[in-house]
């Protein structure tokens, strides 16, 4: 074959199977990725937003620690009187348009967090269930796919998202990371003996991943039950 | 501009330099010197393993203008794109790498670099892209993966014309975390001595930590 007909082929061929990658996988981690994101840009344009509240109703910004509710607050146009507080003039409306902005990042936070959740409820259902959407897809994520979720060890789903901690560890025998992205969950949180917690966690993790990958039957309410008597019976 | 060894890789200034087959692409946002009616785009020796090597003095790189080279690992095509320039358009660059997202930059570059054919397939599996390459002169591979030097040696045997050279970049981490990376290095200079003529090795601090670049002959 002619090395311009080969090129054709191998370019027509690439193109197709890369059209073809795109799946699951690959959505979740972008939505997971873009609402960390989200919340880091969040917290910022609200931090400037409360400097410019701060001259036109000092007392309310001080009294509203809820970012969101301060967002409702602006944009409500609250007509309490303020002492302290100036007038704006015609910056009235940068004080608006910036809250807009706020409010347009939690409305796609909260619209991105009910699309994982459904996404996942098909994708991963025993996972979502036992872990929940957040740390499911950041386990997805930290393993690249579901598929190496199912078919890799537990002990690696424990210490998925550490990987840094355990490279210090490895090379300069720093502390030993116990846990990784499965940490934020409850049952950990909970537990004083955050290791074993952590253990059992993943071991059933594991277990979901694969009835998940598998495409075995819903049993994550079993996994749930058995991790609390395995957590009662020890103690 | 002055020509490093015969590799057609220029120099000046402490800048490394390829004559670049196209005109107005730089893809990679590299600088580029026009010099006597060409234009000469900037390989950065702290991004490309192959530049860092030859900055620190590499003596042969076997690869000469009209290669068929084999590149494994070729990501976004940062170096690839560099070795395309180097064979020239009567040479041929198979760039392979596994992973759809560097894919479809890759992709966008082979469009506009007419001797980069991209070739989505797993290096650890050489049988499988047997019939979409041709043999080639140079094999370079760059994957940094547990298995890269069996991998190497696979393809050395199944893609490479005998007198070949084969360029291997190899990250000591990726073989073995908790082990000394020269430990590795030499491990993986014996296994390749086994098999073929070492003609280089260099390590390739401080432009990258605990990598090392080897070239070899196969006979
Ligand atoms: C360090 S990067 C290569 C950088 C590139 N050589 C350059 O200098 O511009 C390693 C690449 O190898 C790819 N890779 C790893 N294992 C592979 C395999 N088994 N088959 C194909 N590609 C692989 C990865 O997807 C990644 O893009």
């Amino acid at each position: 074959m002619s090395i311009k007909k080969l090129r054709e082929m191998n370019l027509a061929e690439t193109k197709k199977a890369i059209k073809n990658s795109v799946n699951e996988d690959i959505i979740v981690i972008n939505i997971i990725n873009t609402l960390e994101e989200i919340e880091k840009q969040t917290n910022s344009l609200v931090m400037r937003l409360r400097d410019f509240y701060k001259l036109k109703h000092p007392e309310a910004e001080s009294r509203i620690s809820d970012n969101e509710g301060l967002v409702k607050n602006v944009l409500s146009g609250n007509k309490e009187k303020s002492v302290m507080g100036a007038n704006l003039g015609d910056d009235e409306e940068t004080l608006q348009k910036i809250a807009l902005m706020c409010k347009e990042l939690y409305d796609t936070k909260n619209f991105l967090t009910k699309r994982l959740e459904s996404l996942l409820q098909k994708y991963a259902p025993n996972m979502n269930y036992l872990a929940g959407a957040t740390i499911t897809a950041k386990l997805i994520r930290e393993a690249k796919s579901l598929r190496k979720l199912a078919t890799g060890k537990s002990s690696t789903i424990q210490m998925l998202g550490a990987e840094k901690a355990l490279f210090r560890h490895l090379k300069s025998g720093a502390n030993s990371p116990k846990h990784g992205v499965i940490v934020n969950h409850q049952i950990i949180q909970k537990n004083k003996d955050k290791g074993k917690a952590a253990r059992i966690l993943a071991d059933k993790i594991s277990i979901a991943a694969k009835l998940d990958f598998f495409k075995g039957e819903f049993k994550a309410p079993l996994l749930v039950k058995e991790i609390e008597d395995k957590l009662k019976w020890k103690k | 501009m002055e020509e490093v060894n015969k590799f057609r890789v220029y120099k000046q200034r402490g800048r490394l330099y390829t004559k670049s087959i196209t005109k107005n692409f730089s893809p990679f946002g590299e600088k580029v010197v026009r010099y006597k009616g060409n234009e000469y785009r900037e390989a950065n020796y702290e991004r490309s393993k192959l530049f860092a090597a030859i900055k620190k003095g590499l003596s042969q790189t076997g690869i000469k203008e009209g290669h068929k080279v084999l590149y494994l690992g070729s990501s976004h095509g940062y170096t690839p794109s560099f070795v395309s320039d180097i064979v020239g358009k009567g040479g041929v660059v198979f760039c392979l790498d596994f992973a759809p997202t560097v894919m479809r930059d890759l992709v966008i570059i082979c469009e506009k670099r007419e001797n980069m054919i991209p070739l989505l397939a797993d290096a650890t599996k050489p049988e499988t892209y047997k019939d979409k390459v041709l043999k080639s002169d140079i094999l370079y591979q760059d994957i940094a993966q547990r298995e890269q030097v069996e991998t190497f040696i696979k393809n050395m045997e199944m893609h490479l014309k005998p007198g070949g050279f084969g360029l291997l970049t190899l990250k000591a981490r990726s073989v073995d975390v908790t082990r000394k990376p020269k430990e590795i290095f030499n491990e993986t200079m014996s296994v390749l001595k086994e098999r073929y003529a070492v003609v280089d090795y260099r390590e390739l601090d401080p432009y990258e930590k605990d990598h090392a670049f080897f070239v070899v002959k196969k006979k």
